[in-house]
């Protein structure tokens, strides 16, 4: 249990930058999940942290310890693998034990008693005689488990440790993963590339792009309030719809296709002349016909059908965009391909991004213009 | 259900080409049987007939009632018997030196981060390459300068030599399992280097995670993955070594030390070719590398698979 904190942390490789300054503050207990696109240096991180990659420049710090010297060993940190990496010629209790028999003077009984528990809390006391090989995806990923959470460490560090189950599996990981480190309140760095598991498990999600952090803050945060175009095109699923268009004293233009702006939305707009307009695909309303300023006529190109809810790929009529706008409905409404329709952009779900640099210029304001920081 | 006349042509004419193919193919192997086992028969016909016998005689024949003997067997067990114990004494520890300090070198370049790693790396695969002709004159003044008998003798208060049992001429039983040793090392360290790059490396990382040092990890981890991969190379450096000649016959100069290979020649008497006496000797050889293959042949196809 211990708070981990980065002070401008760089790594590189020749001349490759792999992270860039990172700083960060993870606070006692807290669940982080780093997510981001592959090669965006998430494990590089998570390695820099664990001892297995040098840090080029800054330091990382636990409980204000800097451990940029340490050996990997003198870290007190356990982690989970993608692999699994799991000792193959040894049984569950001796890959779950091996930790506590080579980093503490435990006797042999109290490591068995240690084990016991662990094996306990995870559901896995009848596999202690086990070897891995003997053992399904999921029992091999909750040995790995095990064997980081017997330790008892200062940090957990997680390397996409779901993404090699089925996907039944996975949700049920996801909660239970959620579970186990909530009764444990250790800190720990979850690595994926998966936004739901970044959505649903993260107290605080870290996004990174390209080695450069984009945003540190709450999954709702991050959803509601992106940074920048990256993070609002990140988060969320289907994306966000962007728009680029050139600002023409109220309103914003392209070919074929403009929208007037609200007062509001001029100021947060400035003196900038190039504006991306932001829409979420569940945001978008649709209607029969355009009726009011700003609706606009489309055709259905393509219809994804999930029971639920559809995502419909409209084009825009008269204006010539490269990809379709995709709207998320009520499965409950019909739509055929090929069916005109309105669609309306309502100002209260318009976010406004710098079409230069990608920096949120306006986001659609909320109740009491406050997002609730959780769910419980 | 009924199958139209044609088709079930079709089926037969296959049948009996799959039929031919593997009559063909068991033809094949039983040539390659006979090719192989018909000189060992010719050489074990050989060592149990009497010398008139076998002037008269096919090769291949048994021999007659009249002609059979087992005397080529004892008078060649007589002449090897230490000669085979010399070979037994350096080939056991070389064999064991030479793939432990393989399996550690191989770890120490595969799985441990240091500079320099490539540089070795080459020196060993160079030294795999090096032919036993072109060491043979370094090797040959090498043991005349560095003296084994003087250096043990003068090690202790005592001089090992005076203990019972020890030998002179075992001084040159121990060249010879420090030559075989570091002549061995190369390949073995190559054999093992192959091994453990296909160790997932995230093994490493969560047992120094766990807290284990370098050599605590080689011996709980890489030491008993690595069982299948040292049948494989115990059993290639036995085989290796126990046959080698060059090195046995420089060294040992053919004396009291000479391992079996090199004391084959003693089977000779004289002017007389005795091939009853040389063909037993040839099988009493060769018995060791036999045995050796048919208790752990299992173990050698898991290591090469």
């Amino acid at each position: 249990m211990s708070t981990l904190t980065f002070n401008d942390v760089t790594k590189r490789y020749d001349d490759v930058v792999a992270v860039e300054d990172l700083d960060l503050d993870i606070e006692d207990g807290e669940f982080i999940v780093v997510v981001g696109p592959s090669g965006c240096g998430k494990t590089t991180t998570l390695r820099m942290i664990a001892g297995f990659e040098e840090i080029t420049e800054g330091d990382i710090a636990i409980q204000d310890e800097v451990i940029n010297g340490k050996r990997p060993q003198e870290r007190d940190i356990a982690m989970v693998f993608q692999s699994y990496a799991l000792y193959p010629h040894l049984t569950v209790e001796g890959n779950i034990g091996f930790g506590l028999k080579h980093s503490t003077d435990l006797s042999s009984d109290e490591i068995a008693t240690e084990v016991k528990e662990s094996a306990e809390m995870l559901g896995i006391e009848e596999l202690l005689d086990r070897k891995p090989g003997d053992l399904s995806g999921g029992q091999q990923q909750r040995v790995a488990l095990g064997r980081a959470i017997v330790r008892d460490p200062e940090v957990f560090l997680m390397d996409e440790p779901l993404s090699n189950l089925d996907a039944k599996l996975r949700a049920q990981m996801r909660t239970e993963l959620q579970r186990i480190q909530e009764q444990l309140d250790v800190t720990t760095l979850y690595v994926t590339h998966n936004q739901t598991e970044a959505m649903t498990m993260g107290d605080r999600i870290v996004i990174l792009d390209d080695g450069k952090l984009q945003q540190f803050d709450t999954p709702m945060e991050c959803y509601h309030r992106p940074n920048n175009e990256f993070v609002a095109g990140f988060i969320g699923e289907p994306s966000m719809n962007f728009v680029s268009l050139t600002r023409d004293g109220d309103t914003l233009t392209r070919e074929g296709f403009d929208y007037k702006l609200t007062e509001d939305m001029v100021a947060s707009i400035g003196s900038k002349t190039d504006v991306t307009l932001g829409v979420r695909p569940e945001d978008i309303d649709v209607v029969p016909e355009p009726e009011v300023r700003n609706d606009f006529a489309a055709t259905v190109d393509v219809i994804e059908p999930f029971g639920k809810e559809h995502n419909l790929y409209v084009f825009p009529e008269n204006a010539d965009f490269e990809e379709p706008i995709i709207v998320t409905l009520s499965g409950r409404r019909r739509f055929d391909e090929g069916d005109r329709i309105g669609v309306r952009f309502a100002p209260d779900s318009v976010h406004l991004f710098d079409g230069e640099q990608g920096d949120a210029l306006r986001h659609p304001p909320n109740d009491d213009d406050e997002i609730p920081s959780s769910v419980n | 259900m009924q199958l139209k006349p044609t088709v079930r042509d079709a089926v037969s004419s296959l049948r009996e080409r799959e039929t031919r193919y593997k009559l063909s193919v068991y033809a094949l192997a039983i040539l390659g049987l006979l090719a192989y086992l018909l000189p060992l028969h010719g050489g074990l016909m050989t060592s149990i007939k009497t010398i008139s016998e076998f002037a008269q005689s096919l090769p291949m024949a048994p021999p007659s009632p009249s002609g059979f003997t087992l005397d080529p067997w004892f008078a060649a067990m007589d002449i090897l018997g230490p000669s085979m114990i010399n070979s037994f004494a350096f080939t056991i520890p070389a064999m064991v030196f030479s793939a432990v300090l393989g399996s550690l070198a191989a770890y120490g370049m595969t799985m441990v981060d240091w500079r320099g790693q490539v540089g070795l790396m080459a020196l060993f695969v160079a030294a795999t390459f090096l032919p036993k002709q072109a060491i043979v004159v370094p090797l040959s003044r090498f043991w005349s300068i560095v003296d084994i008998h003087a250096i043990l003798a003068n090690l202790g208060p005592l001089n090992v030599w005076n203990l019972p049992y020890v030998q002179d001429y075992h001084a040159t039983i121990l060249e010879l399992i420090i030559t075989h040793s570091a002549y061995g090392i190369s390949i073995c360290t190559l054999l093992f280097r192959g091994y453990y790059l296909t160790i997932d490396q995230e093994l490493m990382e969560a047992a120094r995670l766990d807290g284990a040092s370098i050599t605590q990890i080689y011996r709980e981890i890489i030491v008993p993955l690595s069982y299948p991969m040292f049948a494989v190379v115990l059993i290639f450096q036995f085989t290796t070594i126990w046959n080698e000649f060059f090195y046995g016959l420089i060294l040992s100069a053919g004396g009291e030390a000479a391992p079996v290979t090199v004391a084959l020649n003693d089977l000779n008497s004289g002017y007389a070719q005795l091939y009853n006496r040389q063909t037993a000797g040839a099988f009493i050889v060769a018995l060791p590398t036999l045995i050796v293959y048919l208790m752990f042949g299992d173990k050698f196809a898991e290591g090469v698979r």
